[in-house]
């Protein structure tokens, strides 16, 4: 039994609370989907890649220890970095909570006559397991509908440092390329997250400050 | 390094108005790790490889923290293919600290591939550097590469050896 991708995405977006900030992937099937039911929103940044998209949002949730940070990762990018998982663990930010779409298999690359090429947890592998291993405070790994919306409840309504291993059928939706490239997608997420902090991340040149207090 | 150059990049790193640093402790910065670690306008994340810390210190970017990654040069290594994806693919500035082992006066045969290496990669990544061998350098060495960075949106790497290290 396991979940399918683009309805496990889409109710996470239903669920997602309001002025949470996302932490997603930025190339792949996980990306293209998400950013075709939220509308590339501002509130996700998708910059992460393969092997970095938890230590980014590890970083952004001690950044913003006020905050609910989701990440939208996939078991190919875990699995080529579990050194974020020791780090996740060490720091377990509480307003973190990581979701993996664990389809077993490296889809994005395309599918030759022997079917997509498998990741380790179609294997021996079990990230909720690793997760746990490497300090966790709460790691699960789930399969269906009821166990996916408990999940959530429990993760947005709830502080606490969570990662939640999706399990679902390969397959991808038939939805279009994202159109920002990763410059694009890192000035909307600043912009938007300096209006919801009302703080400045990206400074002003020094001469033009000093300009304009004449 | 020797415990006044420490204080040194300390005071350097908290001039440049950096509240936030990861690293992995190095044999010749292990007592500026101790004293960032200690410093209460300073978060500090340890982690078990560079590429982690990379990571993670552009993720707290992105949530207005000033950041900079303390480690060995072997460090750039592994940080490489994070720094290649996250920064050349979308504009994300972390200062990095560097220890230059292998440079002259190193004693280790271990540290030879480690300067063999390091400045080629950073240029490889398009990394403005400055290697700082006088202990009266270090700390506006550490302010103006952090300046850069944030002006140019990409790491500056800040190579730290001779008189830093050495009293012969």
């Amino acid at each position: 039994m396991a979940l399918e991708r683009y309805e496990s995405l889409t109710r996470l977006a239903a669920r997602l609370p309001r002025d949470a900030l996302v932490m997603s992937t930025y190339i792949g099937a996980v990306s293209f989907e998400w950013a075709a039911i939220t509308e590339e929103h501002a509130s996700t940044a998708q910059l992460g890649q393969m092997g970095d998209v938890i230590g980014l949002a590890v970083g952004l949730a001690l950044a913003l220890p006020h905050r609910k940070v989701v990440c939208l990762d996939g078991d190919g990018s875990v699995l080529m970095e579990l050194g974020q998982l020791v780090v996740m663990g060490q720091e377990s930010p509480a307003n973190l909570a990581v979701f993996v779409v664990d389809n077993g298999v490296y889809e994005s690359i395309g599918s030759g006559k022997s079917g997509p090429r498998p990741t380790a947890t179609a294997g021996r592998s079990d990230l909720a397991a690793i997760a746990r291993g490497c300090g966790v405070p709460y790691a699960a790994n789930v399969q269906t509908v009821e166990e996916l919306e408990r999940e959530m409840e429990l993760a947005f309504t709830a502080p606490g440092c969570r990662f939640i291993n999706m399990r679902t059928n390969p397959g991808r939706a038939r939805v279009p390329p994202r159109q920002s490239d990763g410059f694009e997608a890192k000035y909307r997420f600043v912009r938007y997250v300096e209006k919801l902090e009302g703080r400045q991340i990206l400074q002003l040149a020094r001469q033009d400050r000093q300009l304009m207090k004449r | 390094m020797l415990d006044a150059v420490a204080r040194e990049a300390l005071a350097g790193l908290k001039e440049a108005g950096i509240d936030f640093v990861s690293g992995l402790p190095d044999g010749w910065q292990r007592n500026l790790h101790e004293l960032v670690e200690a410093d209460p306008d300073i978060k500090y994340v340890p982690v078990c490889n560079e590429g982690v810390g990379f990571s993670v210190c552009a993720g707290a970017w992105l949530g207005g923290r000033k950041t900079a990654l303390v480690m060995e040069n072997s460090g750039l290594r592994v940080a490489a293919e994070y720094i290649a994806r996250i920064s050349l693919g979308c504009g994300i500035p972390v200062l990095l600290l560097a220890s230059y082992r292998g440079d002259l006066g190193d004693t280790e045969h271990w540290a030879v591939p480690h300067a063999i290496v390091a400045e080629p990669l950073l240029d490889a990544l398009r990394i403005p550097y400055q290697v700082v061998r006088r202990r009266d350098e270090l700390r506006a060495a550490i302010k103006r590469a952090h300046r850069l960075s944030e002006a140019q949106l990409h790491p500056v790497a800040v190579l730290v050896s001779g008189d830093c290290i050495w009293q012969d």
